[in-house]
C-alpha cells in the first residue's frame, strides 16, 4: 500500500427516488485499522456499505479499494479482490448447514466450476477437503464448532451474527465491512468477538464497522467516522468524535 | 407362438410415460428444486426436443393429399437425434435464460409460460416444417421387430432404453448436484444476493442450470417421440404438461432427485389408473373418471402441502465430514 489507505470513498452519491441516501460522501479507511462508522438511523451507513461492496451502483463519485477503482464492479469481483461485507440482518443460507455456509464462501474452490467437477475430480476433491478443514478452523475461532452440522435457520440471532463473520473470514478478506457485528450478541460473546477482530487486525486485516454499541465503538475503534443525512459530519479519534458538538446533537445526545 | 402380452404392454405404457415425465421432473427439479428458478415453460422445451428429434430421424415426408409434409428426410441415427434434441433444447433454454433469468421468480414464470405458448403456436402454424396441427408421423421405432410379439418387444425396448437413460441421469445429476457446483445452486435458491456477496457469479450459474434443465427436457421430448412414434402440438405440449411436472416435483420432493422421480411415477400412475378404471367402473361413473382423477390429484396436493410441504422424499441435510 502506497499511502496506507485501504479504502477511499470520493464524493459518492446514491439516491432512491427523491431521497439522497448517500450524498457527496467522502471518507477513507486506513490499512490495518479498526474504523467505526456511526450515525443516526437513516444516515446512509448501510447504503454506503452496499455501495462499497458492489450491491448498489453509485450515481456519482468513485470508490477505490487497495489502489483499484471498484465502483460499478459486480459484488463477486469485489469479494475476489479481498473486500467482503456482512449483513445487518443476517443473510444465512437457511436450509444449508453452518459448515456448508462457510465452505460455500471459500475463494477459488475448483469444484464450483462444472467442467472441473466433470474432468478434474481429483483436484476438486483436494480443494474441497482443504476448504472443509479451513472452515472448521474458522468455526473454532468464532465458537460455532458445535453447530457445524446444524441448519443455519436453527441458529439464534446472535449465532447468526457469528456466522456472518465466520463466512466473511472464509473469503480471506483484506478489508471486512461489518454491519452491526455485535447487535443481539450477549456481552461476553460480543467481547470475545471484538477480541477476535483485534487479533485478525494484528494479522494484517482491516475492519470497517457500523455499530450502535458505543462501548464497542469508543474502546475498540482507532478511528470513528460519523455520518448524518448521507454525508460525513465528523471523523477522528473516538475521544474527539465524542466531544464534537455536531455529533452530540445529531446522534449521541446530551 | 404369440403370448398374451396385452397387460404387459399396458404396464409398459405406464412405465415408459412415467420415465418421460421423470426426466422432465429431473430437469425442472434442477432448475426449481435446487436453484429456485421457476420455469413455467417446460412444455416448450419438451416440444423443441420432440420436434428436433422427429425431424432429424424420420424418412422423407413430402406433401401429399391429406398430409402437408414436414421438414426432414435426414434419417439420422436415433442416438444422434437424441443428442440434437438435447442440444437444440439446451441452447434455446440458455438463450431464453439470458434476458429472463434476472427477473424475479413470478416474472420468470410469466416470461417462460409465454415462451412455451409461442413455441407451440409456431409448431401449429409453421406447417412446412412441422406439418401443422396434424403433426409428424412415421417416427421410427428404437429397434425394428416383426412377428406376433413385435408390439411387446417394441414396448420392452422403449422401457429398457428409458430406464437406462433415467438411471444414467440419476447418477450423473447426483454427482454434479452434490459437488461444490451444486452447493452454489442451493445457495442461490436460499439467497441470491448473499451468494453474490460471497463471490459467486450467480448469473452464470443460472444460465448453466437453465441450459442443462432444458437439455433434459429435450431428451424427454426425444424419448416421447420414439415411444409414441407420432407427435402433434395441440395436446402433448399444452401447458397442462408443465403443470403436471410441477405437481410431480412438489409431491415427490423438491431438491431431491429420487423425489422428483417418485413424484413422476406416483402422479402419472394416478392418470394411468384412472384410464384403467374406466373399463372396470360402472356405467354411470365411466364418463366421470378422468375428472375424478383431477379431483383426487388436487386433494392429494392440498393434503400433502398441509401435512408434508417438503414432499414424499424431503431434501436431506448434507452433513460434511
Amino acid at each position: 500500500m502506497g499511502d496506507g489507505q485501504m479504502l477511499q470513498v470520493k464524493k459518492v452519491r446514491k439516491s432512491f427516488g427523491g431521497i439522497n441516501a448517500v450524498d457527496d460522501c467522502s471518507l477513507t479507511v486506513a490499512e490495518q485499522s479498526v474504523t467505526g462508522l456511526i450515525g443516526p438511523n437513516g444516515a446512509g451507513k448501510s447504503t454506503l456499505f452496499n455501495l462499497v461492496a458492489g450491491l448498489y451502483r453509485p450515481d456519482d463519485g468513485a470508490i477505490w479499494f487497495n489502489q483499484r477503482r471498484i465502483d460499478g464492479w459486480p459484488p463477486y469481483e469485489i469479494v475476489r479482490l479481498g473486500l467482503t461485507k456482512t449483513w445487518q440482518i443476517p443473510h444465512e443460507l437457511r436450509n444449508m448447514t453452518v459448515l456448508e455456509n462457510l465452505v460455500l464462501a471459500a475463494k477459488r474452490n475448483s469444484g464450483e466450476h462444472l467442467l472441473n467437477v466433470v474432468f478434474l475430480p481429483g483436484q476438486v476433491k483436494r480443494d474441497e477437503t482443504a476448504w472443509r478443514a479451513r472452515a472448521r478452523e474458522v468455526l473454532k475461532l468464532t465458537q460455532l464448532e458445535a453447530l457445524a452440522n446444524e441448519h443455519a435457520k436453527g441458529l439464534s440471532g446472535g449465532q447468526k451474527k457469528l456466522l456472518e463473520l465466520a463466512r466473511a473470514l472464509m473469503t480471506d478478506p483484506t478489508l471486512v465491512l461489518l454491519d452491526e457485528p455485535v447487535a443481539g450478541v450477549n456481552p461476553t460473546l460480543a467481547a470475545s468477538l471484538m477480541d477476535l477482530i483485534e487479533r485478525l487486525r494484528q494479522e494484517g486485516r482491516t475492519f470497517f464497522l457500523i455499530e450502535h454499541d458505543m462501548n464497542v465503538v469508543m474502546n475498540r475503534c482507532d478511528r470513528v467516522i460519523v455520518m448524518h443525512q448521507g454525508h460525513v459530519i465528523a471523523d477522528g479519534t473516538p475521544a474527539s468524535v465524542k466531544a464534537n458538538p455536531a455529533v452530540i446533537e445529531s446522534y449521541l445526545g446530551g | 407362438m404369440a403370448v398374451d402380452t396385452g397387460i404387459l404392454i399396458n404396464v409398459g405404457f405406464y412405465v415408459s410415460f412415467s420415465i418421460i415425465f421423470a426426466i422432465l421432473a429431473l430437469g425442472f427439479n434442477l432448475q426449481w428444486g435446487f436453484t429456485g428458478l421457476f420455469n413455467a415453460g417446460i412444455a416448450g422445451f419438451f416440444l423443441i426436443g420432440a420436434y428436433t428429434a422427429a425431424i432429424a430421424i424420420t424418412p422423407y415426408a413430402p406433401p401429399s393429399t391429406g398430409y402437408p409434409g414436414h421438414l426432414g428426410g435426414y434419417q439420422l441415427p436415433l442416438a444422434i437425434g437424441a443428442l440434437l434434441a438435447m442440444l437444440v433444447s439446451g441452447l434455446t433454454a440458455a438463450v431464453v435464460a439470458l434476458p429472463t433469468v434476472r427477473l424475479r421468480a413470478d416474472y420468470l414464470a410469466i416470461a417462460t409460460i409465454a415462451f412455451a405458448e409461442v413455441v407451440r403456436t409456431v409448431a401449429i402454424n409453421l406447417e412446412p416444417i412441422t406439418a401443422g396441427t396434424i403433426g409428424i408421423v412415421g417416427i421410427p421405432h428404437l429397434l425394428e421387430f416383426s412377428g406376433p410379439n413385435a408390439a411387446f418387444l417394441n414396448m420392452a425396448t422403449v422401457v429398457g432404453v428409458g430406464a437406462l437413460i433415467l438411471l444414467g441421469l440419476f447418477f450423473g445429476l447426483h454427482y454434479i448436484v452434490e459437488s461444490p457446483w451444486g452447493r452454489v445452486l442451493r445457495a442461490i435458491r436460499e439467497d441470491e444476493e448473499a451468494t453474490m456477496a460471497l463471490g459467486k457469479n450467480t448469473f452464470l450459474y443460472k444460465i448453466q442450470v437453465f441450459a442443462i434443465g432444458g437439455a433434459l427436457m429435450g431428451l424427454a421430448g426425444w424419448l416421447f417421440a420414439v415411444t409414441l412414434l407420432y407427435i402433434e402440438p395441440s395436446g402433448s405440449f399444452a401447458p397442462a404438461i408443465t403443470f403436471s411436472v410441477w405437481v410431480m416435483v412438489i409431491v415427490g420432493g423438491a431438491g431431491n432427485l429420487r423425489g422428483a422421480m417418485v413424484g413422476a411415477f406416483v402422479v402419472y400412475g394416478l392418470e394411468w389408473l384412472s384410464v384403467q378404471l374406466k373399463d372396470l367402473a360402472p356405467d354411470f361413473l365411466k364418463e366421470a373418471i378422468p375428472y375424478l382423477r383431477l379431483v383426487v390429484v388436487g386433494f392429494l396436493l392440498i393434503i400433502l402441502i398441509i401435512l408434508r410441504p417438503e414432499g414424499i422424499l424431503r431434501e436431506k441435510k448434507r452433513v460434511l465430514r
